[in-house]
Parts: structure tokens; C-alpha cells; sequence
């Protein structure tokens, strides 16, 4: 399986990005390519929907740790949603649940942004 | 006593094999009647070995070189090696890598998720990761 990465704005400052499928050493290029495009356009906050991530590896978690450091910067965050127990065990052994916050949905993940910034 | 049976594998040493390897050796945990979550340990360890190879072990080269997966299946656990004729490294200073930093963080999935890890590398000579994974974790508790 390889990885489909679909992107959509939420309001001026947000931004969604579903992995669907595999994110590994091959595929990771594919989804930092469309963050950093996100970036770009000015989504300082990013939520990673990860409903549909059947795999994960080291790479890709480095793309993920790479993109935070650019909107720290710039005041902003990466929260993940809807791992699977399996992946969201690889986030804890790392200790990088620590930097991006894991949520159950995107509602969740946005409670703090409701009604601000454009975001339902 | 019945000899183990090996299972070996060469895969170019490039990104869009590493999936090869890693379904190849969970295909052989699934055989060996892995419990589904120590399968998925298996392949995660497998795909960061490959990996750790592509993007540390390999000199720029035209021509891709090649990582050598072998398995051994014994009655009670799968031994996995990783092996490539790269430029090796230094293990002492991979011995503690950053979890925060962008790479590194390979290392410590194959630790937390295998039974075993030896890493073994010789500047200019190659690196060579043996993983085991039992098919029963080890008790702790104490017999009665």
C-alpha cells in the first residue's frame, strides 16, 4: 500500500493533513512535501488526522518533529488525531507524544481554536 | 535436534524496497505463529534497520548497494540480521541518540520493540543489527 496525503485549510491559520496508508522511508518526501506547503501558506497550527495511517516509521516521524520546528517558530503547534494503539505506541517508546499531542478526533484537537481563526 | 531453518534475503539498498523486507520477514513471524502485536513489532524493527542502512550506511554511489536480510527460525524465537557493506560507524555514538532530533529515533524503536539487539559496525567494513524476538516473553515472576 502506498500513501495518499490529503490536505484542506481550516480557517486562516489551520490546516488538516490526512495520511492514508503507509508513511515510511519510501513515501515520508510525499507527506512533508504537502506540510511544508501548508506552512507556506501561512497554517502555523496543523493537525495530522492519522485515522487512516496503516504504518509509520522513524523518517516519518522526522518529517513530523521537522515541521514542528517550523511553526514553533512562528507560535504554533502539530497535534495528531486518531492513531491506531499500534502507532501510537511507537509516539510514547519515543517520547515524541510529549511534543505532538495525540487527540481522539479533531474536534478534540481543535476545542482551544473553536470560533477563532475562521475554525467552526 | 532439528537444524533451524534460515530464510535469507538481498534487497537493494534504496527506500522503495525496505517494504519488501519488512512484509517478507512479518510473512515469516505470521508462520511462526507471532502473536499479531509482536508481528508488528518485527516489521517495524525490520523496516528501521533497512532504513538506518539507506540513510547512514550507504555511500553516494551511481549504483545502489545491497542489505542482506537473514532469518533464523529456532523453536522458540525468530533471529533477524541486518547487513550491509557500507561505510559503518562508530555504535558508541549512536549509543544514546536524541529522541527530539529528526533522526536517531530508529534505534530506539528497534530496542524497545525486539527481545535483543546487537549492533555491530566496522569503519569501512559495514554494519551488521541482529534482532531477536521470542515467540514467549521470558517470565519474571518467580516459580511457586
Amino acid at each position: 500500500m502506498n500513501l495518499r496525503v490529503k490536505s484542506r485549510r481550516l480557517g486562516a491559520g489551520t490546516g488538516v493533513v490526512e495520511l492514508i496508508g503507509e508513511v515510511d522511508v519510501y513515501s515520508a518526501s510525499q507527506a512533508k512535501q504537502n506540510l511544508h506547503e501548508l506552512v507556506d501558506g501561512g497554517a502555523n497550527h496543523l493537525v495530522i488526522d492519522m485515522r487512516a495511517t496503516e504504518y509509520l516509521d522513524s523518517t516519518a516521524m522526522g518529517v513530523l518533529v521537522g515541521v514542528l520546528r517550523r511553526v514553533a517558530e512562528k507560535g504554533g503547534w502539530v497535534r495528531l488525531v486518531g492513531l491506531k494503539p499500534r502507532i501510537r505506541r511507537l509516539f510514547e517508546i519515543t517520547r515524541l507524544d510529549q511534543v505532538l499531542p495525540i487527540f481522539e478526533s479533531e474536534q478534540e484537537a481543535l476545542a482551544d481554536l473553536a470560533g477563532k481563526e475562521g475554525v467552526p | 535436534m532439528k537444524t533451524p531453518t534460515r530464510v535469507e534475503l538481498r534487497i537493494p539498498s534504496l527506500p522503495e524496497f525496505v517494504a519488501v523486507a519488512r512484509m517478507t520477514v512479518a510473512a515469516i513471524a505470521c508462520r511462526m505463529d507471532f502473536p499479531y502485536d509482536a508481528v508488528d513489532d518485527i516489521k517495524v524493527a525490520v523496516g528501521e534497520a533497512c532504513t538506518n542502512v539507506i540513510e547512514h550506511a550507504t555511500p553516494e554511489s551511481p549504483s545502489p548497494e545491497e542489505i542482506e536480510i537473514s532469518c533464523l527460525l529456532e523453536p522458540e524465537a525468530l533471529v533477524i540480521e541486518v547487513r550491509d557493506r557500507g561505510r559503518g560507524f562508530d555504535p558508541d555514538l549512536h549509543a544514546q541518540p536524541d529522541p527530539f532530533s529528526e533522526g536517531g529515533l530508529g534505534l530506539i524503536l528497534i530496542q524497545a520493540l525486539m527481545d535483543e539487539v546487537q549492533l555491530t559496525s566496522l569503519a569501512g567494513q559495514g554494519t551488521q543489527v541482529r534482532m531477536l524476538k521470542r515467540l514467549k516473553p521470558v517470565s519474571t515472576g518467580s516459580a511457586r
